[in-house]
């Protein structure tokens, strides 16, 4: 069995962050997102990764990825170019698949549960392919599946008006090679993409088995700026507290709070958990970090309040304004208008950026 | 609709046709990988059948 990670798109909803990097290096609890898929690859067994790349955020994967030796897996990069559609990327990895089976788990994707359970499902038949399922309240806006007791996929519908089950499916698949004759049929949809569930529907129709697993435990599509700020909640709620970096005497905390090498939370900051402060942050006195705070590597807090936030490396806050529910960018630095005359709001926002002031 | 690669000799990675034909030719997009990659390089047949169906391959 091999992985394939997609990690092309363009992460248009999450600008400005993805003016300078990719989405799937954006942070979730001090780790970036993809990291989060090579970890569930790696824990269903799956060393041999291939990567998929559209034309955003090239190097900085490649970079920060590298061969995977440091991740414990091999990657092969694959370079899509543009996006013409999961399906597309799919084949654009059939050299790399070689003839196996692989699991497909689109790169901006957390799953609590990881694909365990999904692969050995798979296995245990003789199935064309398998989908992950989840149970959705509003199932009128997900692609659908119809599985009998089983498990067994009898009927596929896109966004249905009158849904047959509530089992939606999430980002991530299990192929074995026959999805490439498959993918070799379709034509590019309405919207000149080729489409996976297309190909997978088109399985069906030739009478070919597909299995289903149903992940229990949250799932999270980190496609927006609320989306990061959920999953980075959702992953905060299983800190371990986990003190690397030093604690001043003097500093109150409470909860399960991260501290990485070379961070410091100097006497007088107050830190409510779950928080994860990343490698050499200075959280100073007269600071508050609320629950499900995550601060980048390299950050400087001081006599701030930052609560339900995700902080990227290197940036600076020092402003006696409360900042809640925000996603703070790369080296982005927010300092105090206190005492600046005339009275006001000092900004340099980039293009896309949101403020509510 | 086919979907043709070509994997770099030197360091494994693939590029798509795609890439390949809108930069005809290109240094490897793998790092610090040294291979120039031509639309060339590809088979003639599956030049042909790129540059027939190229329409699919645009977005
Ligand atoms: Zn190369």
């Amino acid at each position: 069995m091999k992985g394939l990670i997609l990690a092309g798109g363009r992460g248009t909803r999450l600008r400005p962050i993805t003016h300078t990097g990719p989405k799937q290096l954006v942070p979730v609890a001090n780790k970036p997102v993809l990291e989060y898929a090579i970890e569930d690859l790696k824990e269903a067994g799956i060393t041999e990764i291939g990567i998929v790349l559209g034309n955003l955020g090239r190097e900085a994967i490649q970079e920060h990825l590298g061969d995977g030796t440091d991740f414990g897996v091999e990657i092969t990069y694959i370079i899509q170019g543009n996006p013409l559609g999961l399906a597309h990327a799919a084949g654009c990895a059939e050299e790399f698949v070689d003839g196996d089976d692989f699991v497909m788990y689109l790169g901006d994707n957390i799953l609590e549960g990881g694909v365990t359970d999904l692969v050995e499902s798979f296995e245990t038949g003789d199935h064309a392919a398998g989908i992950a399922l989840q149970r959705v309240e509003n199932p009128q806006q997900f692609g659908v599946a119809d599985v009998d007791e089983d498990g067994t996929v009898k009927e596929l519908v896109e966004k249905p008006d009158d849904p047959p089950s509530n089992l939606a499916l999430i980002g991530i698949y299990v192929f074995s090679p026959a999805i490439f004759d498959a993918i070799e049929t379709l034509e590019p949809s309405w919207r000149g993409e080729l489409e996976i569930t297309d190909a997978i529907q088109s399985l069906l129709d030739d009478g070919r088995s597909i299995d289903s697993a149903i992940v229990e435990g949250w799932w999270k599509d980190t496609g927006k700026p609320e989306d990061v700020l959920e999953a980075n909640r959702l992953v905060l709620e299983d800190a371990l507290g986990t003190v690397n970096g030093t604690i001043e005497d003097g500093a109150d905390i409470t909860g399960q709070v991260d501290v990485a090498e070379g961070a410091i939370i100097e006497d007088g900051a107050v830190v409510r958990g779950p928080v994860s402060i990343g490698e050499d942050v200075r959280i100073t006195a007269d600071t508050y970090l609320g629950p499900y705070t995550s601060i980048g590597a390299g950050s400087t807090i001081e006599s701030a309040h930052v609560e339900n936030t995700v902080v990227a490396g290197d940036a600076t806050i020092r402003t006696s304004v409360k900042i809640v529910d925000s996603l703070i960018g790369e080296s982005a630095t927010i300092d105090t208008a206190d005492d600046l005359l005339p009275e006001g709001k000092r900004l340099v926002v980039g293009e896309n950026s949101q403020l509510k002031l | 609709m086919r979907i043709i690669t070509h994997a770099c000799p030197a360091c494994g990675t693939v590029v798509a046709a795609n890439e390949l034909e809108s930069r005809r030719v290109m240094k490897c997009p793998g790092l610090h990988c040294e291979e120039v990659h031509r639309f060339d390089d590809l088979e003639d047949e599956e030049r042909e059948h790129f540059l027939e169906n190229k329409d699919q391959y645009r977005i």
